[in-house]
């Protein structure tokens, strides 16, 4: 996504949902994800007559709500979704005009969609040739067409292709930057747009400024520290910009050098502790591995408000600490929501008991090892204060470093008035009324400045940049293979003092793009480029001449710097259909992904893996439990819904292992793993896969593992997690785990 | 469609017995009943039900227990009871045991009777403790009733079958109706013991079946349903049904035996207690009998 | 609101209910049921067959010749003059009669006696507490919470993720669905199920 036109976020809101006239939903089920959000979905239909189409493996409760529903095999988006171009190119129904002017190698796209015939697309993907072509017809023909994808899209080892080729469809219709369009990838958890810009990420500082000594430099200036002193703190500078572990492979940084283990290269050293806030560690494929490495670690800190089940997981007896966390209810701060917008979430009560909000137990930690001083000085800067307010300082902190999403507008202040008087504004376009007239409701980044609205729809050109409007970022450069990667003439948003297409501003060339003269003080003071800029003149100019401080240019198909220049089909590591992974085969192994050398081709080609595993495994979630489901599953009612863990399976497939409702049975994993669980019957699956939901913890391949949780901290359900057995496989970009496309075999227990 | 229903109420069925954490009254059958959904299977018990509880039910046992007594008391005074000699030879009747079991299921029945009769009119006891106290009591009686009902069944049975005797002695309504004195054709026991017989056991058997089921409201036995073609609320439906139409068999009956045993024949009451009947009393009202015993000598 | 003949009732909007059980488990964290009890459950009905599945949320529709209230031996209902149907538990064997001529499953008994007998029966109040002294412990330890007392919309209707399940006066909610009937422009109905049509009059 934000390799194909600069911000990998979802373009356009929920409310805007209900001005499509139709919906493509790819690998998401937001009527169990997002409940509340789904009533924008069915808004859109009852209001606007809007087609919803569902694309999943599963029949999910959002694809009970859809116009036209297509079960596709796991794994299979990318020759669907060429599929469709295919007939869209065949009949013209592409958007010509939007394509010439702000999209870059889609001739590419051309020669490898019309490879893709309606016929080759049915058999990879198993939706016939007439669902395929009425389900193109649709939704080429009712714009604006809005796209929809969530982790059914995102959880392959082709996901970062899966997420190229989505934005493609879309500028191949012209649906980007329009009101009902745009791709709105839904964010799975409370504030998880939030943790992404603030760096929850282990490559990149944040604001996704990268690893780069000079973004180092320039947050060591923010941050008023010595950026000599932050590189001291690294083992040397090639480590400093060195991308961390994920989340996905951080066990393979403790198992290495055992036997069968990917090698990993980690400054010469195993990792030897591990300090979790907030995440439920069993919720990550490969469970079996995450324990084994949580058994080797030296030193485990798990700090949540309910007990970590990675406490439960492991066999480790000594050095497991366990924070009590406050809640959200407990602490305050700024939270952004799926579509950029933040809100101001107020302190309901005092935190219980011993518990404290995650900001206290951070500071704690920095007090006890020695930098204090320096962890807490960037909230201090500003004003030059001796002391700060949290969260108020920490927001106003962000507002002040992050450009690059334009977070200036973001001040503590503004948010809090937003959410006061979140009443004011109109849940379709956020726009605001009386006083709040001329902003968008939680800001929607980018923010440029202090007093800019926000931009509820990316790269919309109908507006003007002050109202949210803008073309798509320059950041790939200005040329490739000799052609201008500028958007073409008269694609600029609107009322734009520079009708073209123009590069990203900089100190350079701000005179020149915006027709402008600086005085010699303004010279004086302004920041080398706009994501630097903290005197704010790159931001403010621009806003009088209506430029996005980012520039202007065309959308990419094409990614150079990527395995895949184009986004290719290639089979999942462990795929049912062995005469496909021979044709599309997965890549060549790649050395030092995120610090661990991640197999591709050698392991799809290890062996025969459907022979012995001949069922597809797809997990997912559940409306009442969320993530590792610790917190909901210790809550009475939300347990009562769901008592145990469960395995949908068709009673087709039951029946020929001679399972009946209601029976235990085991599901075996390629890796050798195992879990016990109770067969549900569905309809929802089809008789060559199962579905298992994520959310439990407590069972590990059969053993009930209860009496391990501390006195009167054992939730109401307990079971098996689904990533016990979920498959070996991690995305070539983003490392993120092949958990909706793996393989199982299953019986009878 | 037929096909699909099929396939979700088999699922159904078997989902029944898994997922029992709700019983299915209050899962999917809870939809199945809104006739705006489920029309085509449904029976329309619900309406059946409302229908006749509401307007019915408590009306015709009011009648019955107001109007039957008061027939007897008619009866009484205008054709009198039978009387019979006390001091002529007495016939061995009732064995111990079934004196026993008799005794047994006397009480039970003087309990439920009322305590049901309680229950049905709870309204004018204001409802509350004491009518759950005599809920409970209701429920406890059958536990003993339960108890001796098979056995209490099959020791009769074998007196029990159509015999010719009873069609006439239903013809002459078992000489009641008149004052004389003559034999009335009947074996050990006649039609109306007969007809008694069969509806305490049967009746009972029915009455403690969908009495319980009517008590344990949400036990989920899938197999019934299947065999029943029922769902759950349904057989809920018909149990209350079956056990208010039954029931008021049993209880007409009830007051027939309790009269007969009591007043309408003097000291009928004391053969069930000492097991023995008096001679002249078998010899007209139990005719047949009385003939097949001297035939074999016993008297 | 008008003043006069306003009666509350509830809707349930099949076109819009997703089975996120957000009204279940409302009802159930507001009043405290035990978990046993599902004053309001969503039941689900063809699950994964494409076409056919629908879900909704069934509770008390408090209807207006409610058969529980006829029923009854022991006359533990009454109808508030706002349509809420109500029932004293103290008065309520538990015989389950209301439960037999429900057409929607309402009524509810906690097994909390002993050998497994049924309580008195408990269902949905529409949140408006029973016959004792409005916002007394003793009304909240029996029915639960007494929103409609606080002017406050029952809170299965507020918590409803879709806003399926619409609460309110007859007239009004009638309104809102034929709007969304209207603006669909197809499967016209002639009213909500549920309120004079369950016993298919």
């Amino acid at each position: 996504m934000a390799n194909t036109w600069g911000y990998g976020a979802m373009t356009n809101s929920l409310g805007d949902i209900q001005n499509a006239k139709a919906i493509i939903i790819f690998g998401a089920n937001p009527a169990v994800n997002h409940p509340v959000g789904f009533q924008h979905f069915l808004k859109a239909k009852e209001r606007n007559n809007a087609q919803i189409i569902v694309v999943d493996p599963r029949f999910t409760k959002t694809a009970a709500k859809a116009d036209i529903y297509a079960q596709i095999r796991p794994g299979t988006d990318i020759p669907f979704m060429y599929g469709m171009l295919n007939i869209i190119f065949k009949n013209g129904w592409e958007d010509k005009e939007f394509i010439s002017d702000r999209v870059y190698g889609i001739e590419d796209i051309r020669v490898e969609a019309a490879k893709w015939t309606p016929e080759k697309v049915s058999d990879v993907t198993g939706i016939s040739v007439e669902k395929l072509m009425q389900i193109t017809r649709v939704y080429a023909k009712s714009t604006p067409g809005t796209l929809i994808w969530a982790m059914g899209l995102t959880q392959h080892s082709i996901g970062s292709s899966n997420t190229r080729l989505a934005p493609i469809l879309q500028l191949c219709l012209g649906n980007m930057g329009e009101e009902g369009g745009g791709t709105n990838i839904l964010r799975g958890h409370d504030n998880v747009q939030g943790a992404t810009d603030m760096c929850c990420l282990s490559h990149t500082l944040p604001g996704y400024y990268g690893l780069s000594a000079g973004s180092w430099k320039y947050f060591a200036k923010s941050w008023g520290v010595d950026y000599e002193w932050l590189a001291g703190r690294f083992k040397d500078k090639k480590m400093m910009s060195a991308k961390g572990f994920t989340l996905a492979r951080w066990y393979a940084g403790v198992l290495a050098g055992k036997p069968g283990e990917d090698k990993i290269h980690n400054g010469g050293t195993n990792l030897k502790a591990i300090f979790v806030m907030g995440n439920g560690i069993t919720s990550i494929a490969q469970q079996a591995k995450v324990k084994e490495a949580l058994d080797n670690l030296e030193l485990i800190v798990l700090a949540d408000p309910f007990v970590n089940e990675a406490a439960i997981l492991t066999d480790k007896q000594d050095d497991v600490f366990i924070l009590p966390a406050a809640t959200q209810f407990e602490t305050s701060g700024s939270v952004t929501a799926t579509n950029r917008s933040a809100q101001w979430r107020y302190q309901v009560v005092e935190p219980l008991y011993e518990s404290k909000p995650d900001h206290e137990i951070m500071i704690e930690f920095s007090k006890r090892l020695g930098f204090h001083k320096e962890y807490t000085k960037g909230m201090l800067i500003k004003e030059n204060k001796t002391s700060y307010k949290f969260p108020e300082d920490a927001t106003d902190e962000i507002a002040r470093i992050i450009k690059t999403i334009g977070l200036t507008g973001w001040t503590s202040k503004r948010l809090k008035n937003h959410t006061d008087n979140w009443h004011m504004f109109d849940e379709v376009s956020l726009r605001g009324h009386g006083p709040m007239k001329g902003e968008y409701y939680g800001l929607p980044w980018p923010c440029w400045t202090e007093t800019h609205g926000g931009s509820p729809i990316l790269y919309n050109i109908h507006r003007t940049v002050k109202e949210g409007g803008m073309g798509f970022r320059n950041r790939f450069g200005l040329e490739h293979d000799g052609q201008d990667l500028l958007a073409g003439a008269g694609s600029a948003p609107k009322d734009s003092a520079n009708k073209d297409g123009y590069p990203e501003i900089t100190a350079k060339n701000i005179e020149k793009v915006l027709g402008i003269k600086l005085t010699t003080d303004e010279k004086k003071r302004i920041g080398k480029n706009w994501k630097v800029d903290t005197s704010h003149i790159i931001a403010n100019k621009c806003m009088e001449a209506g430029i996005a401080p980012y520039g202007n240019a065309k959308a990419r198909a094409k990614v150079w710097t990527f395995p895949d220049q184009i986004p290719m089909h290639r089979e999942p590591i462990h795929s049912p259909r062995q005469d496909l992974a021979k044709k599309y085969p997965s890549y060549k192994d790649k050395a030092n992904h995120y610090r661990v050398d991640t197999k591709y081709i050698s392991k799809q080609t290890e062996k025969d893996w459907s022979k012995e595993f001949p069922i597809n495994l797809v997990t997912g979630r559940l409306v009442n439990l969320n993530g590792a489901g610790m917190e909901n599953r210790a809550s009475k009612y939300l347990a009562a819904l769901t008592p145990e863990m469960f395995c949908d399976i068709n009673p087709g497939l039951a029946a020929n292992h001679g399972i009946r409702n209601g029976d235990m049975m085991w599901v075996h994993s390629p890796e050798g793993t195992k879990i016990k669980v109770k067969a549900k019957f569905s309809f929802s699956v089809p008789e060559d896969r199962v579905f298992l939901p994520f959310h439990y913890a407590g069972h590990f391949q059969g053993e009930d593992l209860s009496h391990k949780y501390p006195e009167g901290t054992k939730p109401y359900a307990v079971g098996e997690s689904a990533n016990t057995v979920t498959n070996y496989g991690y995305d070539i970009v983003t490392q993120i785990p092949e958990t909706k496309g793996g393989l199982c075999r299953v019986e009878k227990a | 469609m037929k096909k699909y229903l099929f396939l979700f109420i088999a699922s159904l069925f078997l989902a029944s017995a898994a997922f029992a954490a709700d019983s299915q009254i209050w899962d999917a059958m809870r939809v199945q009943n809104i006739l705006g959904y489920g029309q085509e299977g449904s029976y329309k018990l619900g309406q059946l039900f409302t229908m006749l509880q509401a307007n019915y039910f408590a009306q015709v046992y009011l009648a019955v227990l107001v109007g039957v007594p008061a027939i007897f008391v008619l009866h009484y005074l205008f054709l009198g009871p039978k009387v019979f000699s006390h001091d002529g030879k007495k016939i061995y009747t009732f064995s111990l045991l079934s004196r026993i079991i008799h005794q047994i299921a006397a009480i039970s029945f003087i309990v439920l009777i009322p305590t049901g009769f309680i229950m049905m009119f709870g309204s004018s006891f204001g409802g509350g403790s004491f009518v759950i106290m005599m809920k409970d009591l209701h429920g406890l009686s059958t536990i003993a009733f339960g108890i001796i009902v098979i056995p209490m069944f099959l020791i009769w049975l074998k007196d029990m079958f159509l015999h010719w005797d009873d069609i006439k002695w239903l013809m002459i309504v078992g000489g009641y109706l008149s004052k004389t004195k003559k034999p009335v054709p009947a074996g050990k026991f006649n039609a109306g013991q007969k007809t008694w017989y069969w509806m305490a056991t049967l009746g009972g058997m029915i009455m403690i079946l969908t009495g319980a089921a009517m008590y344990f409201l949400d036990f989920n036995i899938a197999m019934i349903n299947t065999m029943t073609g029922l769902s759950q609320i349904d057989l809920l439906r018909v149990s209350a049904l079956l056990h208010a139409v039954v029931g008021l068999g049993v209880v007409i009956l009830f007051f027939v035996h309790i009269y007969m045993a009591v007043f309408a024949i003097k000291g009928a009451i004391n053969s069930i207690i000492t097991g023995y009947k008096e001679e002249e009393e078998v010899e007209y009202l139990h005719s047949s009998w009385y003939k097949k015993l001297k035939k074999q000598g016993k008297i | 609101m008008s003043s006069e003949m306003s009666r509350m009732k509830f809707y349930c909007d099949d076109d819009r209910c997703i089975e996120c059980d957000g009204c279940t488990v409302a009802c159930a964290e507001a009043h405290e049921l035990p978990t046993g009890v599902s004053r309001r459950k969503v039941v689900t009905l063809n699950e994964g067959i494409e076409g056919k599945e629908f879900s909704t949320s069934v509770a008390c529709m408090h209807c207006t010749d409610a058969p529980c209230e006829q029923v009854c031996p022991v006359d533990c209902f009454y109808i508030r003059e706002d349509g809420i149907v109500l029932h004293d538990k103290d008065i309520c064997i538990g015989c389950g009669y209301c439960l037999y001529a429900c057409p929607f499953g309402a009524p509810q008994f906690p097994r909390d006696g002993a050998f497994g007998t049924k309580g008195a029966m408990d269902k949905c109040t529409m949140c408006a507490g029973g016959p004792q002294e409005t916002n007394s412990v003793h009304e909240r330890e029996l029915y639960g919470q007494n929103l409609i007392a606080e002017g406050k919309v029952p809170v299965c209707a507020a918590m409803c993720s879709t806003k399926a399940l619409i609460v309110g006066d007859a007239q009004d909610v009638a309104n809102i669905y034929r709007a969304r009937i209207a603006s669909k422009g197809k499967g016209v109905q002639s009213a909500p199920y549920g309120w004079s049509k369950a016993y298919g009059n």
